[in-house]
């Protein structure tokens, strides 16, 4: 029972810092027909941004200037180099990003060093929020939630309720159509570009002190990002939410198990024998859990590609 | 003609390299000989037949690591193989290993596909540090080259032609695929799909099949590796493999076939050459990357074919325009150079932080044999000024050009999508 409240406890925190990055990427996929591989670098600047500026000021004000910064980046990136090489087609368009993405990386680990930094939560933070079953339960990942649900519904009623998110949507759906009826697309699709950077800067800028902030946290989130996208559903963002849910909790509960195949083999009387052939048939759930969003991916891709709220391929 | 000249001239300094090259170079150039088969191997896939993979380090490392195992199995006594043959494993896993995860990641195209291969490739990188049988764990696995013959593959320099020899093949056997009807049937899979369908192909299993073939060559490329370095990690399935070829590829140039070969050859030259000068060389190895996917497109191979044609041509024009833009070219390079230098040896945390301590002062660094002081403005302003000239000189140049081209300035702009 504890191991199950405090999974799904993490496995929601985590499934909610994933959501505010892919939410960002799955819009900008959805507008420009772009996988941004950039996207989790985007993230990864966040964390190091903020956590320099917290250095320098306070835990408060790193949170609001670090995703600034980095949505000054991505508008940046969109106006002077991806609407550059627009014309030449998506494959180029993902090389740039790819690019980028690599460039990050390195200028990362020029300016903080090819390690680890010690980004950790403020101090009054740092303490335990409840205690559930004997377990503490840290008041940093109730924070991190809180900021999840608060960008989750300024989200919502911003596409949802207001003018702008209806254009928005529309431009997701139909850009030619809604160029034609006189709104500039190109300036919304600058708008959510920035929107999105902003929400993976803030990502990062909460999450870095959650998870680890080093120069491959960018690579590493990047797949688990397009993992969420892939399975919710390319450009939907309720797709996202969900996927990112269920991908958080997969995570977290797949740790803690230590069940493999020949213990599945073994309820059929095989169990001998797989653990005879070994390699795959031994592997428990636990030390499987990093390949388990790939193998999820996989499975979503081949069977139903355009995911679980998605209507195009 | 101009074209078999190059190549002979290529091959013969490629052949005569050891008589005036050290050792050292000697393994650089192994590696650099190596990244270009894989290159070529990539480019089969990504550039010929369109479907850009980003895993394809998977099939690489699946060669690399059959070879180590068929070595240690030679070594043994288990099975008996000539050495210089033992590459040919690398091929053989590669083409399984492709010719399966093709079967998949065919299924979809377009960025789909891109993602499969990635998901793919991640999966086994994740895999493997588990699988300690086939991948060695943490620590790799390691062999030695047993002697064939007179050979006894203890220097450099038979490995270096073994490797040669391997890669010149493998090229060759690119280059007669291409000219064959399947090689014109991949390109068909790039330009139309649904064509290729309508024509009787069975478009599923003719990528599959390129998928294998483009794996099989990336399996004999790392298979080379595992021979030439007689040792395999699973770090050789991590992203950053996948990543450098590529860069290698589209640098050098997808639309040309000796394109990517380029490619790698120039990284892995520029790579031993500026290591030696700063540890930001995968930097900037980055940078140039960025800037030619947004201003050459189609790489440095087309750009050379540009200024041949235009020689022939004798448009001497466009020929005093480029050299014209060379020189802001310079300047910007320079200037960037120096501010990303002088930046990154002050954020060195460890060296210079302790020096600031010790001296109680901001010591100057030394870029390109001269001191800048970092505390003084001059430092970050003269490299700033020299970006800004280059800039500001290559839309001059750009905007006559535009002016000659048509009477007027074109205000260009982007249509809306």
């Amino acid at each position: 029972m504890e191991f199950i409240v405090v999974s799904t406890l993490n496995g929601f925190v985590y499934g909610l810092l994933l959501f505010m990055v892919s939410a960002g990427l799955t819009l900008i996929f959805g507008m420009m027909g772009v996988v941004n591989f950039a996207h989790a670098s985007l993230y990864m600047l966040g964390a190091y941004l903020s956590f320099t500026i917290t250095r320098a000021t306070n835990f408060w004000v790193g949170l609001l200037i670090a995703p600034l910064i980095v949505a000054t980046v991505g508008i940046f990136i969109e106006r002077f180099m991806l609407r550059r090489v627009h014309g030449f087609g998506h494959s180029q368009q993902l090389l740039l990003t790819f690019g980028i993405a690599f460039v990050v990386e390195e200028v990362v680990k020029v300016f903080w060093g090819n390690f680890p930094i010690a980004y950790r939560p403020p101090g009054f933070l740092s303490g335990a929020a409840f205690t559930i079953f004997g377990t503490n339960f840290p008041s940093y990942r109730v924070f991190v939630a809180v900021v999840a649900i608060l960008l989750l519904g300024m989200l919502y009623l911003l596409l949802q309720k207001t003018r702008i998110g209806i254009i928005v949507r529309a431009s997701v759906q139909r850009p030619a159509m809604v160029s034609a009826l006189g709104h500039n697309v190109p300036l919304i699709f600058l708008g959510v570009f920035g929107v999105g950077a902003w929400m993976a800067g803030l990502a990062g800028a909460v999450g870095g002190a959650l998870l680890t902030t080093s120069p491959t946290m960018a690579a590493e989130m990047s797949v688990i990002a397009f993992v969420v996208v892939v399975v919710g559903g390319l450009g939907s963002l309720l797709g996202a939410f969900i996927s990112s849910l269920l991908i958080g909790l997969l995570t977290s509960f797949s740790v803690g198990f230590q069940v493999s195949l020949a213990d599945l083999a073994n309820v059929f009387g095989f169990g001998d024998a797989a653990r005879r052939i070994g390699g795959l048939l031994t592997l428990d759930v636990a030390s499987l859990s990093a390949s388990l969003p790939a193998l999820l991916m996989l499975i979503v891709l081949l069977t139903r590609p355009a995911g679980l709220m998605g209507d195009r391929n | 003609m101009l074209r078999l000249i190059t190549l002979a001239l290529v091959g013969a300094v490629l052949i005569a390299a050891p008589l005036f090259l050290e050792p050292h170079s000697i393994g650089v150039l192994t590696t650099a000989l190596i990244a270009a088969l894989f290159a070529m191997a990539f480019n089969l896939l990504s550039g010929r037949a369109g479907m850009l993979s980003f895993g394809h380090a998977a099939y690489f490392a699946i060669g690399g690591f059959a070879v180590i195992h068929t070595m240690q199995a030679v070594e043994s006594g288990a099975i008996w193989l000539p050495t210089p043959l033992v590459p040919l494993m690398g091929g053989v896993a590669g083409l399984i290993g492709g010719l399966g995860a093709g079967f998949f990641a065919t299924r979809r195209s377009g960025v789909y596909f891109s993602m499969v291969t990635l998901a793919l490739a991640e999966m086994l990188h994740a895999l493997a540090p588990n699988l300690g049988g086939f991948f060695g764990g943490e620590v790799g696995l390691t062999s030695m080259r047993m002697p064939w013959l007179a050979f006894d593959y203890g220097s450099e320099n038979q490995v270096y032609f073994t490797v040669l020899a391997w890669t010149v093949f493998g090229i060759a056997l690119l280059y007669a695929y291409n000219q064959t009807l399947f090689g014109r049937l991949t390109v068909g899979l790039r330009e139309s799909e649904r064509r290729i369908s309508f024509l009787g192909y069975n478009a599923h299993h003719t990528k599959i099949i390129v998928f294998g073939v483009s794996a099989m060559f990336s399996g004999i490329a790392g298979g080379l590796l595992a021979f030439a370095t007689e040792s395999m990690n699973y770090s050789m399935l991590g992203m950053g493999m996948s990543a450098s070829v590529v860069l290698h590829t589209f640098v050098g140039g997808s639309t040309v076939f000796l394109g990517p070969a380029l490619g790698a050859l120039i990284f892995a030259l520029f790579g031993s050459l500026v290591s030696d000068l700063t540890k930001n060389w995968l930097l900037y190895q980055g940078i140039l990357f960025v800037l030619i996917m947004m201003f050459m497109g189609d790489g440095l191979a087309m750009l050379w074919i540009r200024i041949v044609n235009e020689c022939r041509s004798r448009n001497w024009d466009a020929l005093r325009q480029r050299v014209l833009l060379l020189i802001p070219g310079l300047l910007i390079t320079v200037g960037a150079i120096t501010i990303l230098e002088v930046t990154s040896k002050i954020l060195d945390q460890q060296q210079y932080a302790t020096s600031v301590a010790r001296m109680n002062a901001w010591p100057p660094v030394s870029v390109f044999g001269v001191s800048w002081d970092p505390t003084s403005a001059l430092t970050w302003l003269l490299p700033l000024v020299a970006i800004l000239v280059g800039i500001g000189f290559v839309y001059l140049i750009l905007a006559r050009k535009m002016q000659q081209r048509t009477g007027t300035i074109i205000m260009s702009r982007e249509p809306a999508r």
